[in-house]
């Protein structure tokens, strides 16, 4: 694996706190899969640990994240110019494995949490995939207009401002409950209280579910054991490295 | 120009160590870069039986640092020496094994174990902070410092290197300690005891509550100590806290290591050690130094 010099070719702020990255490498890059992602090194030297994120969207020399403004280091990457360089290795961990025998694809999102979820259609264009995007409410909502060129949509807002009034797993359910979409799976990404209800529904309807979190990183690579995550293995409770082993994990499994 | 050093008679084709709990067994770095172009490799900390570590968060960033609370998670002797020390053994450098344990009697039947394989050195940690019993507590008062070093040396067949931790009232007391109880060579510093709270949610950071900082923040405290054992002990020094680059290795040596260990750098960029041993050269070069082990001890004192 290398550590690839990118070249920021294109910053766009799609609200306030959120904005996308295109980051075009000089070489072709490795072949990447939804869920995977990329740990970028920030420039300021007192800020040492790298910053993990999704990969968005990709292709053979560029790849684009969804970045929201939470912190320090989030906060200077918005700061990025067009011609600017940055770091990072890519692409990490394992990623949404689609099984063959999975057509029917629900992808169910809280908040910015459905940006690693998009390559999900755009490189399976084959599925019969539907988005439940969830959002607190209108003026945070994201995507939406990329989501429903790739695939159907369900947007929600937790206030009712926009779309469904509820949440994501709601709108899902809502969905499932009258017959209108019955997936062979459950791929999400969000805040915990979203994971713990796509895991309930998971058990309930017996419907794989895999889920990609966000656990606090260090090497990014597989080396520091850092970033525990909790799974249930062999009638045990382990700790998983969610950098190498996931992020993506069966959620079934995962102690939350 | 001689970029190697010997320590307690065993070879190292450059002072650059990968820092134990940095670098897992090495392969995650082998794909990187060839692993084997680093002086030697010091493994995660082993335990008797296998390890999970602590739940929840692990690691904060801090100001130029980090702090981590992993809590020795780690396969275990059995499966350490069934699934790693094989690939271990094909490289072509150094290996530490780093040796942990909840009392004197782990520690003990631990290297016995241990010292069975192919790894080259021990080195004997009794300075994690981030588990409940053992570990830092073994490594506080010199007095314990020697007898446990005493002890696992009478069942180490292979050199033996102690670790000290920072978190003590006098370094050069602990140093002479190991060097009483038989230490080959001392290494040091462990991470300095440290905690993160977060102020929205009045919690710390870290689940375990404290955590142990590594990383540029402490090189001052680290160079401090590297310096202060030097002068106690006569055995050779490995000393590590915050390198990240050519020109640190440097000032560790001055200070009295004969060698040093890399380990955050390595989690902030993973090819950190492998610039390191390049770098050094360069720099070397630069400052016209035929041998680097000239450098151990070198400081001209104010
Ligand atoms: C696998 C993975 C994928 C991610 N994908 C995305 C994405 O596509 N878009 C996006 O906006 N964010 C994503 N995140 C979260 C993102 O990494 C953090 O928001 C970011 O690191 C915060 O950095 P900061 O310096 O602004 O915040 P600070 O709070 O100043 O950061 C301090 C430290 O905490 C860590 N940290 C803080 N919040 C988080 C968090 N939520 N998750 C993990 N580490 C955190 C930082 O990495 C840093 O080490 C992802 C996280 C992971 C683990
Ligand atoms: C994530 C992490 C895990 C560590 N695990 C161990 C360990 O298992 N055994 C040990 O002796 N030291 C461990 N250490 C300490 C390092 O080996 C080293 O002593 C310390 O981090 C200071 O060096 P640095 O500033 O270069 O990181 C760990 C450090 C970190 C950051
Ligand atoms: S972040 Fe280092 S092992 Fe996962």
């Amino acid at each position: 694996m290398k550590d690839i010099v990118f070249t920021v070719t294109h910053l766009k702020f799609l609200n306030k706190d959120v904005f996308e990255l295109k980051l075009t490498a000089p070489e072709p890059l490795p072949e990447c899969r939804a869920g995977q992602f990329i740990n970028l090194k920030v420039a300021d030297a007192s800020l040492c640990l790298r910053r993990p994120f999704c990969l968005y969207k990709f292709d053979k020399t560029s790849v684009t994240l969804i970045i929201e403004i939470v912190g320090k280091g989030t906060r200077l990457l918005a700061q990025l110019k067009k011609g600017d360089t940055v770091t990072g290795v890519m692409p990490l961990g394992n990623g949404f494995i689609v099984e063959k025998q999975h057509q029917n694809i629900a992808l169910i999102s809280g908040g910015i949490g459905c940006a690693p979820l998009l390559a999900v259609p755009l490189t399976h264009p084959n599925k019969n995939v539907c988005a439940y995007l969830g959002f607190s409410d209108k003026s945070k909502t994201v995507l939406v207009d990329e989501f429903k060129k790739a695939c159907r949509v369900k947007v929600s807002t937790d206030d009712g401002s926009y779309g469904f009034n509820g949440y994501a797993t709601d709108a899902f359910l809502d969905d499932f409950n009258s017959g209108v979409f019955k997936p062979d799976v459950l791929l999400t990404c969000g805040c915990e209280p979203l994971l713990k209800a796509v895991q309930q529904i998971s058990r309930q309807l017996k419907i794989p579910a895999y889920m990609t979190g966000e656990t606090r990183m260090g090497c990014g690579v597989g080396a520091c054991l850092v970033c525990a995550c909790a799974v249930h293995e062999g009638g045990k409770t382990v700790q998983k490295r969610a950098c190498a082993d996931g992020p993506v994990f069966l959620i079934e499994d995962v102690v939350l | 120009m001689k970029l190697s050093v010997n320590i307690a008679g065993v070879e190292f084709k450059n002072p650059i160590i990968a820092a134990s709990g940095t670098f897992g067994f090495g392969r995650e770095y082998n794909r990187f870069y060839d692993v084997s172009v680093l002086g030697g490799i010091c493994t995660k900390g082993l335990t008797l039986l296998p390890r999970e570590g602590n739940a929840g968060t692990r690691i904060a960033e801090t100001p130029s640092g980090m702090l981590n609370a992993v809590g020795l998670q780690n396969p275990g002797a059995d499966r350490f020496i069934r699934e790693e020390m094989p690939f271990l053994e094909t490289l072509n450098t150094v290996v530490i094994a780093n040796v942990a344990g909840n009392t004197e009697d782990d520690c003990v039947a631990l290297t016995r174990k241990i010292c069975q394989t192919n790894v080259d050195m021990i080195e004997l940690n009794i300075s994690c902070p981030n588990v409940k019993e053992g570990g830092v507590a073994f490594g506080v008062c010199p007095t314990s410092v020697e007898n446990i070093t005493r002890k696992v040396k009478r069942a180490c067949t292979k050199p033996l290197i102690v670790k000290l931790s920072p978190n003590v009232s006098r370094i050069a007391d602990n140093a002479r300690a190991a060097q009483n109880g038989g230490a080959d060579a001392i290494s040091l510093i462990n991470t300095l005891t440290g905690m993160a709270i977060d102020y929205r949610t009045r919690r710390p950071v870290l689940s375990f509550t404290t955590g142990g900082l590594s990383g540029p923040a402490i090189k001052p405290v680290a160079l401090r100590m590297t310096y202060e054992a030097y002068k106690s002990v006569s055995v050779p020094i490995i000393g590590m806290g915050g390198i990240m680059s050519a020109e640190d290795v440097l000032e560790f040596m001055i200070a009295g290591a004969r060698a040093v260990q890399v380990g955050s750098a390595n989690i902030f960029d993973p090819f950190a050690s492998f610039n390191l041993v390049k770098t050094l050269t360069t720099l070397l070069k630069a400052c016209k130094i035929e041998d680097i082990s000239e450098l151990t001890g070198s400081l001209k004192v104010n």
